[in-house]
C-alpha cells in the first residue's frame, strides 16, 4: 500500500511551505520534522497525547514500508519523533532521503486523519495550522479548499 | 422593583428540536448545566447540538474531552449527524483533550488548564465531556465540590454557558453536592421495555425559568436528538374560541341524527366491531370536510396511505387530488416504538402545515399497537392529553375503535376512554330475520341534542347509507338479538331529546 498521491502531495506542499518560511540557513530536511511537530501539537490537543501517539505509531509503521530511510525513526511516548531529520539512512536507497521519508510519514498521518475525520475536517485543521499557505488544491473533487 | 429593573436573561437555542419549549424557551445564557445519564443515552449528542447551534468564530465553543471517547472517534461519529457543520471546526468549535492532565495531575491542574484555554478563547460555550471520569479519582467530596464551584464561578464570570456531561445512575441523584451547584440539570434515560427502547428526558432543575415538568420522550435520529414535550409544544397557544359550527359527516341521515353535524372542536368516537364500517364513515367524514373546504388529516396505523386512498376511491371518494392540493395529509405513522408524543408531533406538524380542521385517527387499536410497550401503559392518559391539546386548538377529531361484539353488554370502547369523547356513535351487528344486519345509534353528544333513534344502515359502493326510519318493529336491538315487537309503528314519536322536552 502506498500513500495516496493527494496526501503525499499535500505533505510535500506543507514541507515545502515550512522550508520556504524558515530561516535560510536551516536545511530543507528540517522542515518535515517541523510540520510533524505542528501536527503533533494540534492533534495532541485534540485527541490527547496518547491519542496522537497511537496515530503517529500507525502512520510510521505504514510509512516505513514506503520509505526505508525511516527504519530508525521511533515515536516517543509524547508522540514526538526520534530520529527524523537527524540521521542519514544507513543504506543508499534510490529516490529516498531523510526529507522524503518525512514527507511520506506526514502523508501517512494525513491519510489517517482523512480516514477518521473526513476531508472537510482534515483540511480545516490543516488550513488552521497553516493559514497563509497557498494550499488551494483539493484532496478530491468534492472537498473544500485547504 | 418594576419589571424593567430586573436583569434580562437571554435564552439560547438548545439546537434540539422541541427542547427549547421544554426548558422554558431556551437555555439561560451563562448558566452552568449538567447533562447526566447512562452511557448511550445521548448526552454527548445533546451537547454537540447545543454547541453547533451557538458557537461562532467570534465566540467559539471549547469542548474539553477527558477520559472516555477520544475526540477523533467522537468527531468521526458525530459528523454523521445532519446538524454537524464541519465548517465550524476548528475556528468556532475547538476540541481540547485534558486526559493527560487528569491522569497525571490533580483537579487544581485541570482547573488551571481549563482556565488557560478559556482566557485564551473567551468562549461562549464550554463543554466538559465527561467530567465524571475526571472526578472518579479518589478525592474528598469537599475537594470535588470546591472544584465544581470554582469552575462554575470562573466560567460564569467569563460569560460562558457551560455543560458538564457525566454518567450517572438514577440512585446518584439524591444528595449529590455537584447537582447543587448546577443551574440546570438534564437527566437522560434509556430503558428497555420488552423489545423496545424508550428514551426520556427530564429537566430536574432549571434556575431562573419555568421548564415543563415531567418526563418527555425523545428520539435520536440522523438529525440528532428530537424532544417531544408532554405539552406537545402547545404551551402559550391560545385555545380556540368555542364554536357553534357543525361539521357535516356527509351522511345526511346521520347528520340529522347528530342534530346538524358534529360540533366543531369535538372529539368523536365511532365504535363498532370488525366490518361495521368505522373506517368507511371516517373516510366519508374526511371527504366531506374536503368538500366543505375544511382541510383534514388521516392518521393511519394499519395500512399505507396509498392503500387507504385506494379504498376511498372504491367508494367514489377522491383522496388523491386533495393530497396533491395540500388539503389532506394521510399520515402513516411508523409502527413500533412510537410514543404518543411523537405521534402528536407528526400530527401537529401536519395540522399546522395544511391548517387542518378535521383529524381522523383510524384506529385507536392500531395506534396502541404502534406504541412501544412502555407507552401502552399510559395510553389512556396520553390520549387524554392528545385529545385535549388538539380539540383545544379547534381541531375536530374522529377516532375509530374496535369493540368486541357481545350479546350481553354494549360497550363503547375497550379503553375506557368514552369519557374523553364528546360524541359517541356506536355501530353493531344485529341478527334480524336470519340476516346479520347493522345498526347505528348516537350514544351521546356532549354539546347538544341528538337523536335517540337506532337506525339500520348498509355499506354500499358509495359508503355508509342509513336505511329508512328507526327500527320500531324490534325490541332489544342493542342486545344484537332483537325480537319482533307487537307494537304498531310509532314513527311519529320524537326523535331528538329536545323534542321530548317540548
Amino acid at each position: 500500500m502506498t500513500t495516496p498521491p493527494q496526501m503525499r502531495d499535500l505533505a510535500n506542499r506543507l514541507v515545502a511551505y515550512e522550508a520556504a518560511v524558515s530561516k535560510a540557513s536551516e536545511p530543507v530536511e528540517f522542515a518535515a520534522p517541523r510540520v510533524y511537530q505542528k501536527l503533533r501539537m494540534r492533534l495532541s490537543a485534540l485527541a490527547g497525547v496518547a491519542g496522537f501517539q497511537a496515530l503517529a505509531f500507525r502512520a510510521l509503521a505504514q510509512a516505513k514500508a514506503d520509505a526505508p530511510s525511516l527504519w530508525s525513526v521511533e515515536v516517543a511516548a509524547d508522540g514526538s519523533l526520534k530520529g527524523l531529520g537527524e540521521l542519514e539512512p544507513p543504506v543508499d536507497i534510490d529516490n529516498d532521503s531523510a526529507g522524503e521519508g518525512g514527507v511520506v510519514l506526514i502523508g501517512r498521518l494525513l491519510e489517517l486523519l482523512l480516514m477518521f475525520l473526513g476531508e472537510v475536517l482534515t483540511l480545516n485543521l490543516i488550513s488552521d495550522l497553516w493559514p497563509d499557505a497557498a494550499l488551494d488544491d483539493r484532496i478530491s473533487g468534492k472537498g473544500k479548499k485547504a | 422593583m418594576s419589571a424593567h429593573d430586573k436583569v434580562t436573561i437571554n435564552k439560547l437555542p438548545t439546537g434540539v428540536p422541541g427542547l427549547d419549549e421544554i426548558v422554558g424557551g431556551g437555555l439561560p445564557e451563562f448558566s452552568f448545566n449538567i447533562i447526566a445519564g447512562a452511557p448511550g443515552s445521548g448526552k454527548t449528542t445533546l451537547a454537540h447540538q447545543f454547541v453547533f447551534a451557538n458557537a461562532t468564530p467570534e465566540r467559539p465553543a471549547l469542548y474539553f474531552t477527558v477520559l472516555g471517547e477520544s475526540a477523533i472517534k467522537m468527531l468521526r461519529y458525530q459528523q454523521q449527524y445532519t446538524f454537524f457543520d464541519p465548517v465550524k471546526l476548528p475556528r468556532a468549535i475547538r476540541f481540547i483533550n485534558l486526559s493527560q492532565v487528569v491522569l497525571e495531575k490533580d483537579l487544581g491542574a485541570v482547573l488551571e488548564e481549563i482556565t488557560k484555554e478559556v482566557e485564551k478563547a473567551s468562549p461562549a460555550v464550554v463543554v466538559v465531556d465527561s467530567f465524571r471520569t475526571m472526578v472518579r479519582k479518589p478525592q474528598s467530596d469537599v475537594d470535588l465540590q470546591s472544584f465544581i464551584q470554582r469552575l462554575a464561578l470562573f466560567l460564569v464570570s467569563w460569560q460562558a454557558t457551560t455543560f458538564l456531561i457525566g454518567e450517572y445512575a438514577e440512585d446518584e441523584l439524591r444528595d449529590n453536592p455537584i447537582f447543587t451547584v448546577a443551574d440546570g440539570l438534564f437527566w437522560l434515560r434509556q430503558t428497555a421495555e420488552r423489545n423496545s427502547i424508550v428514551r426520556k428526558l427530564q429537566i430536574i432543575k432549571m434556575r431562573g425559568q419555568a421548564s415543563v415538568p415531567g418526563l418527555h420522550t425523545f428520539r435520536i435520529t440522523n438529525a440528532g436528538l428530537q424532544a417531544f414535550s408532554r405539552t406537545f409544544g402547545l404551551v402559550g397557544h391560545r385555545n380556540a374560541q368555542p364554536s357553534q359550527r357543525r361539521l357535516l359527516f356527509g351522511i345526511p341521515a346521520l347528520d340529522e341524527m347528530l342534530g346538524g353535524g358534529v360540533p366543531e372542536g369535538d372529539s368523536v368516537l365511532v365504535a363498532g366491531s370488525s366490518g361495521t364500517g368505522k373506517s368507511v364513515m371516517a373516510t366519508q367524514f374526511i371527504a366531506e370536510g374536503i368538500r366543505q373546504g375544511e382541510p383534514g388529516i388521516v392518521a393511519v396505523f394499519e395500512e399505507r396511505p396509498q392503500a387507504y386512498a385506494e379504498r376511498a376511491a372504491s367508494l367514489g371518494l377522491d383522496l388523491d387530488a386533495p393530497q396533491k392540493d395540500g388539503k389532506l395529509a394521510i399520515l402513516y405513522l411508523r409502527p413500533l416504538d412510537l410514543s404518543v408524543d411523537e405521534t402528536m408531533h407528526s400530527i401537529l406538524d401536519a395540522v399546522q402545515k395544511i391548517g387542518a380542521k378535521r383529524l381522523v385517527i383510524d384506529s385507536l387499536a392500531g395506534f396502541e399497537m404502534a406504541l412501544s410497550p412502555g407507552f401502552r401503559a399510559d395510553f389512556r392518559e396520553s390520549l387524554y392529553r392528545m385529545i385535549f391539546a388538539l380539540t383545544g386548538i379547534g381541531v375536530t377529531i374522529l377516532s375509530t375503535v374496535e369493540v368486541d361484539e357481545s350479546f350481553t353488554e354494549f360497550p363503547f370502547s375497550t379503553y375506557s376512554i368514552s369519557f374523553l369523547c364528546d360524541d359517541i356513535i356506536r355501530l353493531r351487528y344485529v341478527c334480524i330475520d336470519a340476516q346479520l344486519r347493522k345498526i347505528m345509534v348516537v350514544i351521546k353528544m356532549r354539546g347538544g341534542n341528538h337523536a335517540k333513534d337506532i337506525r339500520e344502515y348498509e355499506i354500499t359502493p358509495t359508503g355508509v347509507v342509513i336505511l329508512g326510519k328507526r327500527l320500531t318493529d324490534f325490541q332489544g336491538l342493542i342486545s344484537g338479538i332483537p325480537v319482533h315487537s307487537d307494537r304498531p309503528d310509532r314513527g311519529e314519536e320524537p326523535s331528538h331529546d329536545s323534542e321530548i322536552e317540548k
